[in-house]
């Protein structure tokens, strides 16, 4: 399939800009909605921390967080991912400021 | 009256001095004679020498009290009593010896290693973290790899190549852009648009490599293999093709763009064996009109698509293409829905995710020589007269589908309209205070529900002959 080396194909007046893809479409390459749902169960363990004052709460919220950064995409505004990471970490540091008596494995009780 | 008040302060006191002795007397001797110095009164000098005898006294009466105790013991001593008892009478001077029993660490709860959890949940974070360094420098380093082994074929072929549709054109860009001129949509996903080439208006290559900066997929990668994916699509002018849908793809992915592309859907639902066509067995063909497949699926492209078939995915040509059906409401197409002409092709980088040195990206290169053949023989070929009245009738077709569908949906939307205007017109009238009024709306209201319940009879007109 050797491009035989024919008339030039290229035609400067035939260029388009492009445009890019409104994000949501459906195929769109934006379309994966890995990091909204990782954000919200984050958001979610994150309140359970801070509430009921489970420290494994607050640890699965800073691993949730974590994740929907990895997925997140570059046109995402980045305050969601911040104010996911803030809210689970202080989950995390207020369940240890209010009892900092470490975790105890669930098999050891 | 002097005197007296100084007696009377004397006596005052005298309670007083008494109380105090009593207390110094109290400090000075142990509480076991606390009873002795309460029951006679002394006055200061006599008292003090009472005080001496009667500690002598105390004194003799203990000593009288340990040799009762030593003599009571050694009753105690009975040979036969205690068997196996050496120890002689309890010396009491000797002092005892504690040993602190060993309390375990995590009792404690105030010393680092019993911290065991917290330790490994922040371990596993720096894990992740330094992973997702990794992943992402890999997936940087394969896009780069791609797009240097094909700038020389993409720049023949595109006057323009590689914007994103900020910058101007023919700038050089990189400043803003580190991977320049692919643009980077997320960790594992870039694209590429190049323009500016006969039979198409713009080429978009998708670089779908894998989640490699995520630990969590990277163990699930280890259950089930994913290769890295590259996705060419070429948007055509309306005359750079006609009217025509086929598609050629793998036997799952067949099923799944059936399922979830419209056009496939609707224009060529029925699904045949590549084997009929001269294409290898692991290829399933959809084709709504069959002369547009077999002249440009010629043998040139069978013998390439057969050799390469381990890294073709599917290739889609559709004139009616809209995207995948939103799953959302499953709405399926209406007519106001833009259609574009497209030509899919999507390839698979071999190696699963593994291998990528540069053999196995140049080995790709056919791939894209591949799409422009398909491309140019897109641009020539024409339907016949029959091939292109059932390409029309069959649009029309649909296109009657979707009014009718859409029909029922605007009566419906019309139908409440009138619902609602009616409802305020009666809330009006409710409102209003002249009674005229609201008896003729009432009449006109019970003519409407009268003639609405008769029976709609035809009158016809017959003119005297």
């Amino acid at each position: 399939m050797q491009q035989t080396g024919g008339p030039d194909p290229r035609r400067p007046e035939k260029i388009h800009r492009y445009k890019p893809i409104p994000v949501g479409t459906p195929g769109s390459p934006s379309d994966d909605a890995t990091p909204d749902y990782l954000n919200v169960l984050g958001m979610i363990f994150s309140m359970c921390g801070l509430m009921m004052r489970l420290k494994w709460c607050g640890w699965v919220a800073l691993y949730c967080s974590c994740i929907s950064f990895a997925h997140s995409r570059v046109n995402d505004d980045t305050k969601q991912i911040l104010s996911s990471f803030m809210l689970s970490v202080s989950a995390v540091i207020m369940s240890y400021l209010q009892n900092p008596q470490p975790m105890t494995p669930p098999w050891s009780t | 009256e002097d005197a007296e008040d100084n007696d009377v302060e004397d006596s005052d006191f005298a309670d007083f001095e008494e109380f105090d002795s009593e207390e110094s007397r109290e400090r000075r001797v142990p509480s076991a004679e606390k009873h002795h110095s309460k029951q006679g009164p002394a006055s200061d000098s006599k008292g003090k020498e009472n005080i001496n005898d009667e500690v002598q006294e105390e004194e003799g009466d203990e000593a009288s009290v340990e040799e009762e105790d030593e003599l009571e013991y050694s009753d105690f001593h009975d040979e036969e009593e205690f068997e196996g008892f050496e120890g002689g009478a309890p010396t009491g001077k000797s002092t005892p010896h504690l040993t602190i029993a060993k309390v375990p660490a995590s009792a404690i709860g105030s010393r680092w290693d019993s911290y065991i959890l917290e330790i490994m949940m922040v371990t596993g974070l720096v894990i992740y973290l330094t992973n997702f360094m990794m992943g992402r420098a890999k997936n940087a380093r394969l896009a780069q790899a791609w797009f240097q082994s094909h700038k020389s074929l993409l720049e023949e072929n595109f006057v323009l190549v590689g914007d994103d549709g900020k910058r101007e054109v023919g700038t050089s860009g990189g400043e803003e852009n580190p991977t320049y001129p692919l643009v980077k949509e997320s960790e594992h996903i870039y694209t590429l648009w190049c323009s500016g080439r006969q039979c198409c208006e713009g080429m978009l290559v998708l670089l779908k490599f894998l989640k490699r900066q995520d630990l969590v997929w990277c163990i699930s990668q280890l259950v089930r293999k994913q290769s890295d994916r590259l996705e060419i699509q070429f948007n055509l002018g309306q005359d750079d093709m006609d009217s025509f849908v086929w598609c050629i793809a793998q036997k799952k992915t067949a099923v799944r763009l059936v399922k979830e592309m419209y056009d496939l859907g609707t224009y060529c639902p029925e699904r045949r064996l590549g084997e009929k066509f001269g294409l290898s067995s692991s290829f399933i063909l959809m084709s709504e009109i069959p002369e547009a497949l077999t002249s440009i699926v010629d043998s040139k492209v069978t013998a390439t698509l057969n050799k390469l078939a381990h890294m073709v995915d599917y290739i889609h040509v559709s004139d009616q293409y809209s995207g995948p059906k939103n799953q959302g409401d499953g709405s399926s197409q209406t007519p106001s829905t833009e259609v574009k002409k497209v030509l899919i092709c999507g390839f698979i980088v071999p190696g699963e995710g593994q291998a990528h040195d540069l053999t196995v990206i140049d080995s790709m290169k056919p791939l894209l020589q591949l799409s422009f053949y398909l491309l140019d023989k897109l641009k020539r070929f024409r339907l016949s007269k029959e091939g292109k009245q059932k390409a029309e009738k069959n649009r029309a077709k649909v296109y009657e589908a979707q009014m009718r569908q859409t029909h029922a949906a605007r009566a419906e939307a019309a139908a409440q309209r009138r619902e609602e205007k009616r409802r305020q017109e009666k809330d009006r009238m409710l409102q209003e205070e002249d009674p005229e009024k609201q008896r003729r709306w009432e009449e006109k209201e019970l003519r409407r529900q009268i003639k609405k319940k008769q029976p709609k009879i035809k009158q016809l007109k017959v003119k005297s002959l």
